[in-house]
């Protein structure tokens, strides 16, 4: 008697089962949707409404969003703090500058050019990580972040001169042609967000499939990961490269954007600034790179604008830091999200009150 | 060999202030496990304290002491205040959160007092020891000496304060383990604040020696202490001769760097260089941080 009720309750638990996977892949097709679809919303509709300067700090801010994108993933799904991803944001944009302009690559082979060093040059920084976990990865890759700054300082990007580094001298600097596809600021605005839409799904399914769950056993314990016979090796380099790759890449936007790059402006101090922004805006949810973009170059024009001096916006960032760590670990997209889940369910609730 | 000695006894100098960062940052971490990203900003912050009183005509000494107490009580705020919160966060959580503190301090810094570059004088600038060695004549200024004197003393009495003292005891024991150390009835607190304070004196003294013998200027100033964690790496976050020693190594090799053809542009990633080695090739002992 009582078997029948043990019984009976597994079997429609199992019945179940399908019919929820398919739920949750259904609303999992949906938000990766969402996701694609409002960045591409975004894409068109600020050309519109935004003048020439907006439209160039905006791109800048979608650029930087695809390296935020980056530190996010490993922050938040394996909980490593990279402080050098700002400087692979130069090193692609090192790449992409010297592949067109010394080589002439078309464009979109740049990028990738300047990706896929950043991609290995990341991989290299993660390898110390698979042996020192926490505050020795942060210092380690504080470190790779101060000798960068060191060496672009001296070296410079290349702008079209000859030789190995590709410097001229004497004579003004060349500009990176932008893509055939893109010459205007509205269209190279609307081609950075295609690119940022791809990254992010990009992210988005990697964490979807058998990466995302390595790395989500990984962040619960290596002894876990390994009893499940996961590669640790495999899938933590993955994610640093994956990272890299990110970064790589926003720093060839950012150079195709302004034609060129200023070897003193990749400090150690940006890489910290990229990752505090970064936790700001929100590790958890893909907005929070949107929104950490916003915050590294939209906000500070926004503040000059206004006349007010761009420290107290460091002020600002760094109490928001703090905010983040203490109180708010999913930062400012998770807060919203939150928010909108609340009011969605207060309506929700409201309707189903009101209807019968 | 004597070609290079100037070199090594003006690396002696910046090398001295390393040191004494590093052992700074090695103090606070051993007892409250917080590495503190903004050990360079709340010395500046005391250095800019300095140079407001010197204008407007306090005596050198008070100026200095100033300084000091300005460095201990923004380190001991952030202790008490904000530290507490994040008590029970794994260590790296609690380190990043100084990043937040730092860029208070060097925004609050930069926005009061101006970005215009400015040079701390002191009175040790002028008088100088000269004495010969071999064939060469090298000269070090007072400030350079007071630096390494400093470095030495206070690694000492923190040293003794370490392992002789009850306070030390306690330190170490919250050093290895919070939770147990509580239930023994240690006072955290109360242990936090010494080490607060304690490391707050050090980023003070720090403070004003970068801002002297480069220059004085926050953001500058918060970045030139990275070289200290190449020290305390070095000493393994726990060490304090390791960590005197290769601050020290750090800036003479860094002096030295001027004098390798080709590699004289570079010289400054030099300390980064030394870190990354250490942690590289050296680090038994070095994972469970």
């Amino acid at each position: 008697m009582s078997a029948s009720i043990l019984n009976d309750a597994p079997v429609q638990g199992i019945a179940a089962v399908p019919a929820s996977l398919a739920e949750a892949s259904r609303r999992a097709h949906i938000s990766l949707a969402v996701m694609v679809g409002c960045v591409l919303l975004i894409g068109i509709a600020v050309p519109w409404l935004a003048n020439a300067y907006w439209i160039k700090t905006l791109t800048s801010s979608l650029a930087l969003s695809i390296a935020a994108a980056g530190v996010a993933l490993l922050y938040g799904q394996l909980g490593l703090v990279s402080l050098c991803q700002y400087a692979l944001l130069g090193a692609g944009g090192w790449i992409a500058l010297r592949a067109g302009h010394g080589l002439g690559w078309p464009f979109e082979l740049s990028v990738l050019a300047g990706g896929l060093l950043s991609c290995a040059v990341g991989m290299l920084a993660g390898l110390p990580a698979l042996r020192l976990k926490g505050l020795y990865l942060a210092l380690v890759t504080m470190m790779m972040a101060g000798g960068f700054q060191v060496v672009i300082n001296v070296m410079g990007f290349p702008d079209g001169g000859a030789g190995w580094l590709g410097r001229v001298f004497g004579s003004e600097r060349l500009m990176m042609p932008r893509p055939a596809l893109a010459l205007s600021d509205a269209a190279y605005f609307r081609y950075v967000a295609v690119w940022l839409a791809a990254m992010l799904a990009l992210i988005e399914l990697h964490r979807r499939t058998r990466a995302g769950r390595s790395w989500a056993l990984i962040r619960r314990g290596e002894a876990a990961a390994v009893a499940a016979g996961v590669n640790i090796l495999r899938y933590q380099t993955w994610a640093f490269g994956l990272a890299g790759f990110c970064a790589g890449v926003a720093g060839a936007l950012l150079a195709g954007g302004v034609g060129q790059l200023d070897g003193r402006a990749f400090t150690a101090g940006d890489s910290v600034m990229l990752f505090a922004l970064t936790v700001v805006g929100g590790v958890y949810h893909w907005a929070g790179a949107l929104i950490a973009g916003l915050l590294l170059r939209a906000v500070p024009a926004l503040l000059t604008d206004f006349g007010v001096n761009g420290y107290l916006a460091m002020i600002f960032f760094g109490v928001a830091l703090l905010h983040a760590l203490i109180t708010a670990p999913s930062g400012i997209a998770g807060q919203l999200a939150g928010a909108f889940d609340a009011v969605r369910k207060r309506f929700a609730r409201g309707g189903k009150e009101a209807g019968p | 060999m004597e070609d290079y000695l100037p070199f090594v006894i003006s690396g002696l100098g910046l090398g001295a202030v390393y040191a004494l960062s590093g052992v700074g940052l090695v103090v606070l971490y051993r007892s409250s496990g917080v590495l503190n990203f903004a050990f360079g900003a709340i010395g500046a912050l005391g250095a800019y304290v300095a140079w407001s009183l010197l204008e407007a005509d306090w005596p050198q000494g008070l100026a200095w002491c100033a300084a000091i107490v300005a460095s201990m009580l923004l380190s001991l705020a952030y202790g008490r205040l904000l530290a507490p919160r994040l008590s029970h966060r794994d260590p790296t959580i609690r380190s990043i959160a100084t990043l937040g503190f730092a860029l208070v301090v060097v925004g609050f810094t930069e926005w009061y007092w101006g970005e215009q570059p400015r040079r701390l004088v002191l009175p040790t600038d002028a008088g100088a020891i000269d004495f010969v060695l071999g064939e060469v004549e090298v000269r070090l200024t007072h400030t350079r000496a007071l630096g390494l004197a400093l470095a030495v003393l206070m690694m000492g009495g923190v040293g003794l304060l370490l392992s002789k003292t009850r306070v030390g005891l306690k330190m170490r024991a919250l050093a290895n383990d919070r939770d147990l150390s509580a239930l023994l009835g240690i006072r955290v607190l109360g242990v936090d604040t010494v080490a607060w304070v304690l490391s707050g004196a050090f980023a003070g003294v720090c403070g004003l020696l970068l801002a002297n013998i480069v220059r004085l200027q926050a953001t500058l100033l918060t970045f030139l202490v990275i070289p200290a964690f190449a020290a305390a790496i070095i000493g393994r976050l726990h060490s304090l001769p390791a960590t005197v020693a290769g601050g020290i190594a750090i800036g003479v090799l860094e002096a030295l760097a001027i004098t390798v053809p080709g590699f004289a542009a570079f010289r400054t990633a030099t300390p980064f260089l030394i870190a990354l080695a250490m942690i590289v090739f050296f680090r038994t002992g070095t994972r469970q941080a």
